[in-house]
């Protein structure tokens, strides 16, 4: 208990430096790209620029709108991270090592993903503000519509290791190969579907919609200021960086690597995807809303639901164990 | 399947900027080099012997577009400097708060007195700091690197007779013809690059109008 | 170019008699939005996120600029009207100068009419690609794949104002075009830059291609979008690549040729469909076109002054006693005109009236038209393929 207590507390701390991290890299990353230099006087290469930024936004006063729903206008952004972080409870650390080890831990981490919905229209609804509403109406239908392929492709995974758990998932391709790799048929596009679906769970480029500042001014995020519009901030990239670990457990092996199986794989392999989801964010448009619900029903479910029934084909001719 | 290969295409032109140096500098600690024409502040100059060179002509308050320039005219008095009878200023204000940096002030002033400065203008701490009076535009003259244009170049450079009577012996056109050595700096094409600009290279490039009579 | 008869129906319709599918909003888009070019406020009626209505209304940057220039002498005037189109600041003395010179009768000589195209030249190829900048923008986002083209093209373009910088000492606000030629002459090397530029921007074109108009995402987005009929942009007034992506081919530079263009010919750039994939192109095209013409116009440059009139000693140099001209050139937003009733009191230094015709306001026109039956993201991608500069729709 005490060892749970403690890990989970070294999660916390770990997930939210890497978060801070993640500013940085991100805000370098994208600097670099647009032929920028990026952040640089705030510590060594601006490794501080997080720091500084959190400072500021714990100085500067929150307001409060006329009319809106004081209640759910607090208790909004507080919640965001708490279901962003909710999810990194399961991520398998090393071999047998999680947070909470669960027999349903997929299905726990999708729900978590999911609930994140919930706080997003809690401060679009509270706001009193109409691009604020607008921004929460999207978020629940993209949210929604994206929950059902990321479940199907999430489903891939647990058919071939046949196991719910995330580290039983792991172990199994620690034993035979990961699922990225090998059955290339379901495991592949299934990857990218997850990679797809993961990315329009968490608001990222091209499916941010629900906060697209060019149309929506900052979407549910509009009136908030210091510290609970940084809630909001903080959230979206620990969901983003939690998505790329469980991306990285369930198909890219988690902590299994060639030489000493570890943590240090886990993180690699998270900063690599996360580097490729910031790397799309920072080159792609947007989608529009429509345009993207026709993405996830007339393409991403049924190919979700055909990668099901092949994985469970894979799995009857038996070429994988 | 469009998608991911348009996608890819875009991640390629992404990635060949990643390579590329960037082209942004870290601006307080690297300055990039101001052209010669540059020009942001002001000063007032003295001429060679050390005469104060403005006559309160007002004709830089009369131009100005944004009447930013006050002047209250001293009263004609003889010159410490040369002994004759020529006007001064008693108070020169400056508003730079509302400058829009036209340089029509410059190119009126018939003494050259009225410069504009190549030396960028540090961001001042309050209004005060942006109005430059007799004093400041003194002293700016000594702390700070003047701009190219002076009101006599400027008029050179838009003397409508410049070289008219060269062009007019060779009026064959474009860029076949070699440019009159008196112009300023013609045609681009090597062939009609003229020759007195392409044997002064470094006294050419910063003083590129000094040609003209 | 055929001439139709007017299409024109009102485009507001009467609220009261349409029957939502979903709860009406209405939505107050600026006057402070991220992608408002500038401050316009458009009102929007949706159903959903449906527009049913749109009512645009521009003058939040009335600055006066024509009531202005009724007090400033001729000589003042110039960089005054520098501020009204603050994306393209080259023409608007242009055309203002132009008027001038045709109430005046003044001829500029060769060398400044041909300074005077590459300017202008080098200014649409700046607009234009600052233009692809934000549209990438509106459709990307301030924190996405559109800032960073966004960047690509404002790099582009600051080798353009470099340039600008270079010969007239100024970035933006030139204070260069002044009644009979230029201000300022080139400077040695000069040149070999504008070459250098042209050729860099020449072959990064594709690599903002790439990242916009030759992406599907970016194709989805604008295809079909916003589409302009070539009679409705005809009847509104809409010039420049609003009207030539419709499908009607008028180009001032062409059509009604001044400076250089009478010696160089322009090929127009022109598209059918008239939306906001259509305008990208035709932008697109027609900066590929300038490009090749800054080519043709610095290695043509003509020897000789650049201003045929005395330079500017006075304020009050300039009279104009009487009559009244109107001068225009092609922008890149469209026709930009100056029209100007001369006399004004004794001194005749001010005009009496001058009007500043922009393209921009009428390309606002259509927005009443294209908005209606497309949901909010839409309304900014048409907003921004349209490119109006508030500055000069408000002046």
């Amino acid at each position: 208990m005490i060892f749970a207590a403690s890990l989970a507390a070294a999660v916390v701390i770990v997930v939210l430096s890497a978060t801070a991290l993640a500013l940085w890299y991100e805000r370098k990353l994208a600097a670099r790209m647009q032929t920028r230099i990026g952040p640089q006087f705030v510590g060594p290469i601006g490794l501080f620029q997080p720091v500084a930024d959190l400072l500021k936004l714990v100085q500067k006063e929150e307001i409060v709108p006329m009319g809106a729903d004081r209640v759910l206008f607090a208790l909004a952004p507080p919640l965001t991270v708490i279901f962003a972080l909710a999810a990194a409870a399961f991520v398998p650390l090393w071999p047998g090592v999680a947070v909470v080890r669960s027999d349903v831990g997929v299905l726990l981490v999708i729900g978590f993903g999911g609930l994140a919905m919930v706080p997003v229209w809690m401060a679009g609804w509270a706001s009193f503000n109409k691009y604020a509403l607008l921004g929460a109406m999207r978020a629940v239908a993209q949210s929604i519509s994206y929950g059902v392929p990321l479940v199907l492709a999430a489903m891939v995974p647990v058919i071939l290791a046949g196991t719910m758990d995330l580290d039983g998932i792991t172990q199994f391709q620690a034993t035979h190969h990961w699922f990225g790799l090998w059955p290339i048929i379901p495991g592949l596009p299934a990857f990218i579907l997850f990679l797809l679906a993961m990315l329009a769970e968490s608001n990222r480029i091209p499916f941010d919609i629900p906060e697209a500042e060019s149309e929506l001014v900052a979407g549910v995020t509009t009136e908030y200021t210091g510290m609970q519009f940084g809630f909001v901030y903080l959230a979206e990239y620990v969901h983003t960086v939690v998505g790329a670990a469980i991306g990285s457990v369930m198909f890219l092996g988690g902590w299994d690597g060639p030489f000493a199986p570890g943590l240090h794989w886990l993180l690699l392999k998270t900063l690599c995807l996360f580097t490729f989801i910031y790397w799309i964010r920072w080159t792609l448009v947007r989608l529009r809303a429509d345009q993207l619900m026709t993405l996830c029903w007339k393409w991403l479910v049924p190919a979700g639901l055909g990668l099901v029934f092949l994985s469970a084909a894979w799995n009857q001719t038996g070429w994988s164990r | 399947m469009g998608y991911f290969v348009d996608t890819l295409n875009s991640i390629g032109a992404t990635v060949r900027n990643f390579l590329r140096p960037p082209v942004t500098v870290n601006y307080p600690a690297v300055i990039r080099p101001r052209p010669e024409r540059y020009h942001t502040s002001f000063a007032l100059l003295h001429d060679a012997p050390g005469d104060e060179l403005c006559i309160g002509c007002l004709a830089c308050e009369r131009i100005c577009p944004s009447f930013v320039i006050e002047i209250k005219q001293a009263p004609k008095r003889e010159s410490p400097v040369t002994g004759k009878k020529r006007g001064y200023v008693e108070a020169f204000t400056l508003n730079l708060t509302a400058c829009i940096g036209c340089e029509l002030c410059v190119q009126v002033c018939p003494t050259d007195a009225l410069v504009m400065l190549r030396t960028p203008e540090k961001p001042a701490f309050c209004r005060e700091d942006l109005i430059l009076d007799v004093k400041r535009l003194y002293a700016n003259e000594k702390e700070k690197q003047a701009a190219w244009a002076t009101g006599s170049r400027l008029i050179e450079m838009q003397d409508p007779n410049v070289g008219q009577p060269k062009v007019e012996k060779k009026p064959a056109p474009v860029a076949a013809a070699p440019a009159p050595a008196v112009t300023p700096v013609a045609a681009s094409t090597p062939a009609a690059a003229p020759a007195p600009v392409a044997a002064e290279p470094a006294a050419a490039a910063s003083e590129p109008i000094k040609g003209a009579s | 170019m055929e001439v139709t008869t007017p299409v024109r129906t009102l485009p507001y319709r009467k609220l009261e008699l349409y029957e939502p599918e979903g709860d009406m909003l209405t939505l107050q888009l600026g006057p402070q939005h991220p992608s408002t070019h500038g401050v316009l406020r458009i009102k929007l009626h949706l159903d959903g996120e449906k527009i049913i209505k749109a009512v645009p209304y521009p003058g939040y940057l009335h600055r006066g600029v024509e009531k202005l220039c009724e007090q400033l002498t001729y000589v003042q005037m110039i960089p005054i009207v520098d501020k009204d189109d603050y994306i393209a600041p080259m023409h608007n003395e242009q055309a203002l100068v132009m008027a001038f010179e045709k109430l005046l009768k003044i001829e500029v000589p060769r060398r400044g009419q041909w300074l005077r195209s590459l300017l202008s030249e080098l200014q649409r190829v700046a607009s234009h690609i600052f233009w692809l900048g934000t549209m990438s923008l509106d459709l990307g986002g301030a924190l996405g794949g559109g800032s960073t083209n966004f960047i690509y093209c404002l790099r582009e373009r600051e080798l353009i104002l470099d340039l600008f910088e270079e010969l007239t000492g100024s970035r933006f606000h030139y204070n260069t075009h002044c009644i009979g030629g230029n201000r300022h002459d080139i400077p040695a090397g000069w040149a070999a830059k504008v070459h250098d530029a042209v050729n860099l921007i020449r072959a990064r074109l594709p690599e903002y291609e790439a990242m916009s108009c030759n992406h599907r995402l970016f194709i989805e987005r604008m295809r079909g979008v916003g589409v302009l009929t070539g009679a409705l942009a005809l009847e509104l007034g809409i010039t420049g690549p609003n009207l030539r992506a419709s499908g009607v081919d008028h180009d001032l530079r062409r059509d009604a040729p001044y400076d250089a263009y009478r010696e160089i010919p322009v090929n127009v750039q022109t598209a059918k469909e008239g939306d906001c994939l259509a305008r990208t192109h035709v932008r697109l095209a027609e900066m590929r076109e300038s490009l090749r013409l800054i080519d043709l116009l610095i290695d043509g440059m003509p020897t000789g002054p650049i201003n045929s009139s005395r330079p500017a000693k006075q304020a009050n140099q300039i009279k104009i006693p009487s009559g009244q001209a109107y001068a225009s050139l092609e922008s890149p937003r469209g026709e930009l005109g100056t029209f100007v009733v001369a006399g004004n009191g004794e001194a005749n230094t001010s005009p009496y009236r001058l009007k500043i015709r922009p393209p921009s306001l009428h390309a606002l026109a259509a927005l009443p038209y294209l908005l209606v039956g497309h949901n909010v993201s839409d309304a900014v991608a048409i907003l921004g393929s349209l490119d109006p500069i508030m500055g000069e729709v408000d002046r």
